[in-house]
């Protein structure tokens, strides 16, 4: 029993928890333009998106050409 | 072919399809800066629901893009019972269907899991973000990685403002 207790008051390993931002910025993304995309309504966002998706699929025509 | 993902939101929400978003457009909405190429939606793959999606996208030139020669979509009350998800495309982009979500399981249980956000004056369900991050794990492709990064940094973001 003792020793059962003695297992389980062993100090429990602290996880590694980094912080979701930094994480993200480690990675290489840009936080500060999810800071902005942040401060925007949900149809400003897709709008956004909507533009950029349309100058990718130029690009992406044009290299066809 | 110029896409426009509002526009098919757009004609299924007016339709009345019974759907929500998920996928990479659910991470757009939620404040992601990538970029996707298709509309993911989780939707019933009831005959009535399948039937009013098709009817809504029908002038769009809707075609199972992951068939050789992408055959027309073509359904009827009897061969809707054959799908589990629709890839498409259509005059203003790709839309993939789905009756299953990796890491949430069914339509009805993505639907639980969802909010309704306005978009333009139309309110559109979307996939919310612990759910999102739920089911980008479980995916676990090296963009879903990324995406989650995203998505936790958005929801840190969120609690501390």
């Amino acid at each position: 029993m003792a020793a059962k207790q003695k297992k389980n008051n062993k100090p429990k390993r602290k996880s590694v928890q980094t912080d979701p931002i930094q994480a993200a910025a480690d990675y290489g993304i840009d936080v500060s333009a999810l800071i902005d995309n942040a401060g925007r309504s949900c149809t400003e966002r897709i709008k956004r998106h909507q533009i950029a998706l349309n100058t990718a699929e130029k690009l992406g025509k044009a290299k066809r050409l | 072919m110029n896409s426009d993902f509002s526009n098919l939101l757009e004609r299924l929400v007016k339709a009345g399809v019974d759907f929500v978003i998920v996928g990479g457009f659910a991470g757009v909405v939620h404040g992601c800066t990538y970029v996707t190429q298709d509309v993911d939606i989780c939707c019933d793959f009831s005959a009535d629901n399948l039937l009013a999606l098709q009817k809504a996208i029908s002038d769009l030139n809707p075609v199972h893009r992951m068939t050789p020669g992408r055959k027309k979509l073509q359904l009827t009350e009897q061969t809707c019972g054959q799908f589990k998800n629709l890839y498409l495309d259509t005059k203003i982009g790709r839309l993939d269907c789905l009756s299953f979500i990796d890491g949430l399981g069914d339509y009805d249980q993505v639907k639980r899991e969802s909010r309704l956000v306005e978009v333009e004056d139309i309110k559109i369900c979307v996939l919310n973000l612990e759910a999102l991050i739920k089911a980008k794990r479980a995916m676990n492709r090296p963009r879903d990685r990324e995406a989650v990064l995203q998505l936790e940094a958005i929801k840190k973001l969120k609690n501390s403002q």
